[in-house]
C-alpha cells in the first residue's frame, strides 16, 4: 500500500500514542477498542505478552506494544486502551497509551519506511504518514503478532 | 447434470456407515455362513451404496457394488456357499470401496483397480466353490417361486390354471440401469403382460412397483396360454428393458395338496423372508418397518453447530455463576430463588448438550474386529477379540482422537502379546488367544481396557533394553521396581530399540499412545504378568469442555486445578516439610510425597507475606503423586475450558484458561507438566 501512488485512494487510520510518538493501524485490521481491564498474567511467556483478558467470553492475549518495540515503559493511566486487532490467524489485544482519533489519508501521503534512524524495529513499520506537521508511524499488525 | 455437491457430505457419511456395517456383517457371516439375515443386511448395505453412488455419478463404486450384489444374490439363493475365498474377496471389495469413497472425500481421482476384483467376483459366481459340490448341480437361473414360497391361494390358482391347459410362467424383468421412470416402465410391462394372460403375483407388490420402490428388477407370475418366447418378445418390445427371463413355474398337484394341509401362516412367513431379501420396502415385516421409522427421527447435525451450542451454554454457566455471586453478596432473597431455578435449568441444559455430543465408543470399536481378523490371519494366530461396553458414550472430540492409540495397543496385543500356537500349547493355554477390548464408565471417567492373555511383558528384558539403549543409568535401573521398569515403555524412542531386537516388541510407538491420551486429559497404565498376559488401562474424561476444578490462590493470582487429578487437600505447618536429597517432601500416611512450590514454578511475583499455615493440594498423574503448595483454597467450581489461542499454546504448565464468575480470566494448571 505504501507503494501505491494513486493519489485518489484513501485509507482510514486509527491513531494512537505510545509514549510521545504517534502511531497508526489501518482501520480494517482494528476490531474494537477497549478500556483497560483486568489482565491475567500468563507465566512462561515473553515479556511483551501482558497476559490474557476476557472479551465477552473469549480469552484473548494482550501484547504490550511498548515492550515489543523496545520503547520506554509508561504507567497505566485513565487513557490506556486495548486495541483489539484481527490478523490472519488470531485476535490480539494491543496495549497502548491512548487512542486519539480516526483520520483519512491519501495513499500518496504515505512514504515507505526509512532504512534507519528509527528506534522502532524496521519490520513493524508499514510506512510513515504525514498529517500536516504530524508524523504517523503506520504499523503492520501481522509482524507485531508473529512470534519471532 | 444435477448439482450433487450439496449431497456430498450426506453421501460420504452414509457410505461410510454402510461400509462399516458391511465389514461387521461380513465378519458375522464368516463366523456363521448359514445366517441368512446377515446376508440380507449385507445385501441391503451394498445395495444402498450402489444406489447412492449411481445417483452421485460415481460409476466405479456403483459397478463394484453391483458385482458384489450378484455374488450376494447367489449366496442368498444358496447357489453359492460362503467360503473363505468368497468372503476374502468380499472383504477386498469393501476395502476397495472404502478407498474409493475416501478418494471421493479427498476429491481425488481414484486409481483403485476395480476391474481385477470384478473379474474375481464373476469367476466366483461362475465357478461355485468346489468345497460344496452339491451346489453345482443347481442351475443359476431357477424359478424363484416354488411350492414353498407361494400362498395356498396362489398355488391353487396355478394348479387350476394348469388343469385348464394354461401355463404358469415366472417372468423376471431387469430394467436398464439408466432407466429414469422405473415405475412407468414397470406399469408398461405389467400392462403388456395382462394382454397375454393373468398376473397372479408380483414381487415386489404392485403398489411398490407403481411407486417405484424397487431395484432395477422385478418378477411376476403370469398365467397364460402363449409360449414363453412370445411373452419375452412382447415385453422386450418396451424400451429401457435390460433383460427378460421367462421360466416355467411348475407346481406339482401333490405339493399343492400338501400346501393346503399346512397352516397358512408358515407360508406367509416364507414370503416375508423372500421379500426381505429382495430389499424392497417390507410391508409384511412390521418389526423391521417400525425400526426404520424410529431411525428416521434422528437428525444429522454439523459438529461445529454443536460446538457453538456448547460454547453458548458455557457462557450461560459463567453468567449464572456471576448472578449467584451478586445474589449472595447483596443478600437478595427473591433473586436467590430465581437463581436456583436458573441453576436447575442450566444444569439440565448443559447435561443435554453434553449428551448430544456423546457418541458410543462402538463407532470406533466397530472397525477393530476386522483389523484383528486380518492381523491374526497374517500372523497365523487364532485370536478371539471380545468387545464389551461398546455403547459406553464419550464426547465426540474424544472419540475422534482415541482410534489411533487403540489400534496401536490392539496391534501390539495381537502381534507381540498373544503367543504362537506351539508356545501356547506348551504353557498350557487355550489354543485360541483372547484379546479383550472393554469400555465402561467409572465416575466422571471412561475406562477402556485392552487386555490379552498372552505372554506378558518381562521387566528384566525391558531393563536390559533400556540400559543398552542408554535410556537410564545402571544405578537408576537397579533402584527401579518392576512397575517402574515397565513404564519405561512409554519413553519416547524406546520403541525402536525394542522393535529391532524384538524381545517383547512392546513399546512400538507407546510414547505416541501415551502422549495422545494425555492430550485428551486421560492416563494410561500397564498391568502385566509374565506368562499370563498384559492389560492396558486407559482412563479418559467424559468431555473436554466443562470440568470440575478446584480454584486456588497463589499470591494474588488465581489458578484452577482439574478435580480429576486431585487426591486430597491438606493443611500443614511449614516445619512439616522435610528435605530428602535436597528435595522438599512431606510424609502423608506413610507415603513420601514430593512438594512443588507453585509460586516458583509459575514465577509468581511474590507478595512478601509470611504464611504460618500451608495449604497443600495432593495431585496425581497415573500413580505418581505430588503436593502443590498454594496460599489459599478458594473452592470447587465447574469451569468452562477455553483455549489460550495459537499465540500462547506452547506454554507447558498451563492447560487452558477459564472465565470466573467475576469476569476475570483464571488459568488452568496442567498438572502433568507441573510435576515434571
Amino acid at each position: 500500500m505504501s507503494q501505491n501512488n494513486d493519489s485518489n485512494e484513501e485509507i482510514q487510520l486509527v491513531i494512537f500514542r505510545l509514549g510521545s510518538e504517534e502511531y497508526a493501524f489501518d482501520i480494517l485490521t482494528v476490531q474494537e477498542i477497549k478500556r483497560m481491564t483486568d489482565i491475567t498474567r500468563v507465566p512462561h511467556t515473553p515479556e511483551y505478552i501482558k497476559g490474557v483478558i476476557n472479551l465477552r467470553g473469549s480469552v484473548l492475549p494482550v501484547l504490550d506494544l511498548k515492550t515489543r518495540m523496545n520503547l520506554l515503559p509508561t504507567p497505566i493511566t485513565e487513557d490506556t486502551r486495548i486495541i483489539i486487532i484481527k490478523t490472519e490467524q488470531v485476535f490480539v489485544g494491543i496495549l497502548v497509551d491512548a487512542v486519539s482519533e480516526v483520520v483519512s489519508m491519501k495513499c500518496s501521503e504515505i512514504e515507505p519506511p526509512q532504512g534507519s534512524g528509527s528506534i522502532v524495529t524496521e519490520n513493524y513499520v508499514k510506512g510513515i504518514g504525514k498529517l500536516g506537521d504530524r508524523l504517523l508511524i503506520i504499523l503492520n499488525p501481522q509482524s507485531i503478532v508473529d512470534v519471532v | 447434470m444435477m448439482d450433487v455437491s450439496q449431497y456430498m457430505v450426506l453421501f460420504l457419511e452414509e457410505a461410510r456407515e454402510h461400509l462399516q456395517s458391511l465389514n461387521r456383517c461380513l465378519l458375522d457371516l464368516e463366523n456363521d455362513p448359514a445366517d441368512l439375515s446377515v446376508l440380507d443386511e449385507i445385501f441391503r448395505s451394498a445395495h444402498t451404496i450402489k444406489g447412492m453412488s449411481a445417483t452421485m455419478g460415481y460409476a466405479d463404486i456403483a459397478e463394484l457394488t453391483h458385482e458384489m450384489e450378484n455374488i450376494l444374490d447367489l449366496l442368498r439363493k444358496a447357489i453359492l456357499k460362503a467360503n473363505h475365498s468368497i468372503i476374502d474377496t468380499l472383504f477386498q471389495c469393501v476395502d476397495t470401496l472404502e478407498r474409493l469413497v475416501e478418494d471421493v472425500a479427498n476429491n481425488e481421482t481414484s486409481n483403485a483397480d476395480i476391474q481385477s476384483l470384478i473379474k474375481k467376483l464373476s469367476s466366483l459366481a461362475e465357478n461355485p466353490s468346489p468345497a460344496y459340490p452339491s451346489t453345482i448341480e443347481k442351475p443359476i437361473l431357477i424359478a424363484t417361486f416354488n411350492e414353498t414360497n407361494l400362498t395356498s391361494t396362489e398355488i391353487s390358482l396355478i394348479t387350476s390354471a394348469q388343469r385348464q391347459g394354461l401355463c404358469a410362467f415366472e417372468v423376471q424383468v431387469v430394467l436398464r440401469a439408466d432407466c429414469l421412470l422405473k415405475s412407468a416402465r414397470a406399469y408398461m410391462v405389467m400392462n403388456a403382460a395382462e394382454e397375454l394372460g393373468d398376473i397372479i403375483k408380483t414381487v415386489p407388490l404392485t403398489e411398490d412397483l407403481e411407486n417405484g420402490h424397487f431395484d432395477q428388477q422385478f418378477q411376476f407370475i403370469l398365467l397364460s396360454s402363449v409360449d414363453s418366447e412370445k411373452i419375452k418378445d412382447e415385453i422386450l418390445s418396451i424400451s429401457e428393458i435390460e433383460t427378460v427371463t421367462v421360466l416355467p413355474c411348475i407346481i406339482s398337484e401333490d405339493a399343492a395338496i400338501e400346501q393346503f394341509m399346512e397352516p397358512e401362516t408358515v407360508q406367509e412367513n416364507n414370503i416375508a423372508e423372500k421379500l426381505t431379501s429382495s430389499s424392497t420396502p417390507l410391508r409384511s415385516n412390521p418389526a423391521l418397518n417400525e425400526k426404520r421409522i424410529r431411525g428416521g427421527q434422528s437428525v444429522r447435525v454439523d459438529i461445529d453447530k454443536l460446538d457453538s451450542l456448547l460454547n453458548l451454554v458455557g457462557e450461560l454457566v459463567i453468567n449464572k455463576t456471576r448472578l449467584e455471586q451478586i445474589g449472595t453478596s447483596h443478600k437478595l432473597g427473591d433473586l436467590t430463588e430465581t437463581i436456583e431455578q436458573i441453576d436447575r435449568v442450566t444444569t439440565d441444559l448443559q447435561s443435554v448438550v453434553m449428551k448430544v455430543r456423546m457418541v458410543p465408543v462402538g463407532q470406533v470399536f466397530n472397525r477393530f474386529p476386522r483389523m484383528v481378523r486380518d492381523l491374526s490371519h497374517e500372523l497365523g494366530k487364532e485370536i478371539n477379540l471380545i468387545i464389551q461396553g461398546e455403547d459406553t458414550e464419550l464426547d465426540r472430540t474424544v472419540i475422534d482422537e482415541i482410534g489411533d492409540p487403540l489400534v496401536h495397543l490392539l496391534r501390539n496385543a495381537v502381534d507381540h502379546g498373544i503367543e504362537r500356537l506351539p508356545e501356547r500349547r506348551s504353557s498350557g493355554k487355550e489354543a485360541v488367544g483372547e484379546v479383550r477390548l472393554i469400555a465402561r464408565h467409572e465416575g466422571n471417567n471412561v475406562i477402556i481396557l485392552v487386555e490379552d492373555d498372552g505372554k506378558g511383558i518381562d521387566a528384566a528384558s525391558i531393563k536390559e533394553k533400556a540400559l543398552k539403549g542408554g535410556f537410564i543409568a545402571k544405578t537408576d535401573a537397579d533402584k527401579m521396581d518392576d512397575q517402574e521398569l515397565i513404564n519405561l515403555l512409554f519413553l519416547p524412542g524406546f520403541s525402536t530399540a525394542a522393535a529391532v531386537t524384538d524381545v517383547s516388541g512392546r513399546g512400538v510407538g507407546m510414547d505416541a499412545v501415551k502422549t495422545k491420551i494425555e492430550t485428551l486429559g486421560g492416563t494410561v497404565e500397564i498391568e502385566t504378568k509374565v506368562g499370563r498376559g498384559s492389560k492396558f488401562i486407559i482412563k479418559l474424561p467424559l468431555t473436554l469442555a466443562i470440568i470440575q476444578a478446584l480454584l486456588v490462590r497463589v499470591c494474588k493470582e488465581i489458578y484452577a486445578i482439574p478435580l480429576s487429578s486431585i487426591d486430597s487437600t491438606i493443611h500443614l505447618k511449614p516445619e512439616d516439610i522435610k528435605t530428602v536429597q535436597g528435595k522438599e517432601v512431606i510424609l502423608l500416611r506413610g507415603q513420601i510425597i514430593p512438594i512443588i512450590r507453585l509460586d516458583a514454578v509459575l514465577n509468581v511475583p511474590p507478595d512478601n507475606k509470611e504464611q504460618s499455615d500451608l495449604f497443600i493440594v495432593i495431585v496425581h498423574v497415573g500413580q505418581q503423586k505430588a503436593g502443590i503448595i498454594v496460599d489459599d483454597l478458594i473452592g470447587q467450581q465447574e469451569i468452562v475450558i477455553k483455549s489460550l489461542g495459537s499465540l500462547l499454546k506452547s506454554i507447558k504448565v498451563i492447560a487452558g484458561a477459564t472465565i470466573l464468575g467475576n469476569g476475570q480470566v483464571a488459568l488452568i494448571l496442567d498438572v502433568g507438566s507441573v510435576m515434571k
